[in-house]
């Protein structure tokens, strides 16, 4: 146990659920259940000309949304802030993972490329929306599968085999841990909604594989101590394990389709 | 979307792949008419919501939340003739705020999030539907807000949202005369063909024309009608309002079972 910091049901990091593949329409899928923050993520993969400063490298255009229908703070219309806040965030542990190598998503330099859709819907909002999100998006990426594309040489247009489908190089997990912080001295681990509230800052921690940093998330609020700091990296790294766990297991019981 | 700086950017435009797929979609297969697809209801999911329903049809899944009754905005409105049974007089009825969404990836091509026009009118069908069957004179100047989100697109979307929307309300505890129940139906295209009841997406996209009919089950009075196309005579519109309505009395035992046993479990879980 952190100093006063304290962890939500029993050992556990929160209860976190994920449910696979959910929507068919979607070239991938995945719901996950943080407590009783819901976020679904879909994915829909398009083609698109690259872009022309990097035309080897495809697309991964993440967005969050929070609709009215998961809590009543927020209102129907174009994404407020926190919606444009996590956005924002997901974008960037995208980018700084490196979970995906957008070389990967390139089908012909110059030509053609993939594009990732992720739209992260939150169904339920009760605190720590960024974690949620970023399991969503890793589970719904894992679940992802793209149809072989081959440019025939007479035409020069795609042929797209949709009966050959292949699953995405995930290169690395990056998974996220989220403390509220009170006063320069309380820290909790995965809070609801209420503690967020409450809370005097907050901070996000993203983690990979090796125990490397991803992605440090702390928009203003109270500070903290470098010691402080370095225990809220060495817990994101044990929360790291269990999920990657949780994953590993799933994606065992799923028999690819 | 060009001018939208509150997104991330992605490229200027994109395909779907489906474009340049090689194999055509089948056609959708023949079927009984009548057939209804097996729903799954479920009620108070939702922890932040008043009120909250999960309805899957089919392909078709649709969540649905409730909240309110809050004040209602805009100014004061003068009084005018009350309503029996004590209800406030008609300029100060509650109101009903009916969202649509549909998600980005729910349908075969990717729309983008605002969803424009479609979203507004199917939006306004449901506050057309709903208003009916719940008892605004009972919340004078406060306003109910009604959020349906389409996960997945596998036809007759709108009649799955009505009745989620229907069974959230109920939910809530808000006070309505009845539920509402809603049931799709589409025609094919062709010299003489029958009307499907709950078409699935493939048969939706084929259809020449396409209604929804929404019931109160028990008043069994007709709470919303939304069609168009090109149907063939008026006798056939009938004749499809008629199957519309059986099927929605066919619904009816499901959702009931579904409020009771959402009832119970919120009864097991309050005197903690």
């Amino acid at each position: 146990r952190e100093d006063g910091g304290r962890v939500q049901n029993c050992g556990t990091f929160g209860v976190l659920q994920e449910i696979f593949g959910s929507i068919s329409t979607a070239d991938g899928s995945a719901l996950v259940k943080l407590g009783n923050t819901t976020v679904i993520c879909g994915i829909k993969a398009e083609f698109a000309a690259p872009p022309t400063d990097a035309p080897d490298k495809g697309y991964v255009v993440p967005n969050v949304d929070l609709p009215p229908l998961c809590s009543s703070r927020f209102r129907s219309g174009p994404p407020g802030e926190e919606a444009q806040v996590a956005s924002q965030f997901i974008a960037d542990v995208i980018e700084n993972s490196q979970i995906i190598q957008k070389e990967d998503l390139c089908i012909s330099p110059g030509k053609l490329a993939w594009v990732l859709y992720c739209d992260l819907i939150c169904l339920d909002y009760d605190g720590n929306i960024l974690d949620a999100c970023t399991f969503a998006l890793l589970a719904a990426l894992k679940n992802v599968q793209l149809p072989e594309v081959t440019i025939s040489e007479e035409t020069a247009l795609a042929e797209v085999n949709l009966k050959k489908k292949s699953f995405l190089n995930i290169r690395t997990h990056p998974v996220a841990t989220s403390f509220a912080v009170f006063d320069d001295t309380l820290l909790i681990v995965d809070p609801t909604g209420e503690e967020e509230h409450l809370a005097t800052g907050t901070l996000t921690v993203v983690m990979d594989e090796e125990g490397k940093l991803c992605c440090l998330h702390k928009p203003g609020g109270s500070g903290l101590t470098g010691a402080k700091l370095q225990d809220c990296m060495s817990r994101a790294v044990t929360r790291h394990k269990e999920v990657k766990k949780l994953m590993d297991e799933v994606v065992k019981s799923m028999k690819p389709k | 979307m060009p001018g939208d700086h509150r997104r991330i950017r992605g490229p200027e435009e994109s395909q779907p792949p489906q474009l340049y797929a090689a194999d055509e979609e089948e056609a959708p297969a023949a079927r009984d008419p009548t057939r209804l697809r097996p729903v799954y209801a479920r009620a108070g999911l939702l922890s932040q919501a008043k009120g909250s329903a999960y309805l899957e049809a089919g392909g078709t899944k649709v969540l649905c939340a409730v909240s309110g009754p809050r004040q209602a905005e805009g100014g004061e409105r003068g009084g005018g003739p009350a309503g029996a049974g004590g209800e406030a007089p008609a300029a100060l009825r509650g109101r009903l705020l009916c969202d649509f969404r549909r998600a980005p990836f729910a349908g075969r091509r990717r729309r983008a999030p605002p969803g424009g026009g479609e979203e507004r009118e199917l939006a306004l069908a449901l506050q057309e539907a709903l208003e009916p069957a719940v008892r605004l004179g009972r919340y004078p100047r406060a306003q109910l807000e009604v959020s349906a989100l389409l996960l997945e697109d596998g036809g007759s979307a709108l009649a799955a949202a009505l009745t989620a929307a229907a069974l959230a309300l109920a939910d809530a505890g808000v006070e309505m005369y009845d539920l509402v129940v809603g049931c799709g139906l589409s025609r094919a295209p062709g010299p003489a063909p029958t009307w499907l009841l709950d078409p699935t997406r493939l048969e939706e996209e084929r259809a020449a024309a396409g209604l929804t009919v929404a019931l109160m089950p028990v008043l069994n009075q007709v709470a919303g009608l939304l069609g168009s196309g090109e149907g063939g005579p008026t006798e056939s519109w009938a004749e499809a309002v008629r199957l519309g309505l059986e099927g929605c009395q066919r619904l009816y035992p499901v959702l009931q079972q579904c409020l009771v046993r959402a009832a119970r479990r919120r009864d097991a879980a309050a005197p903690l």
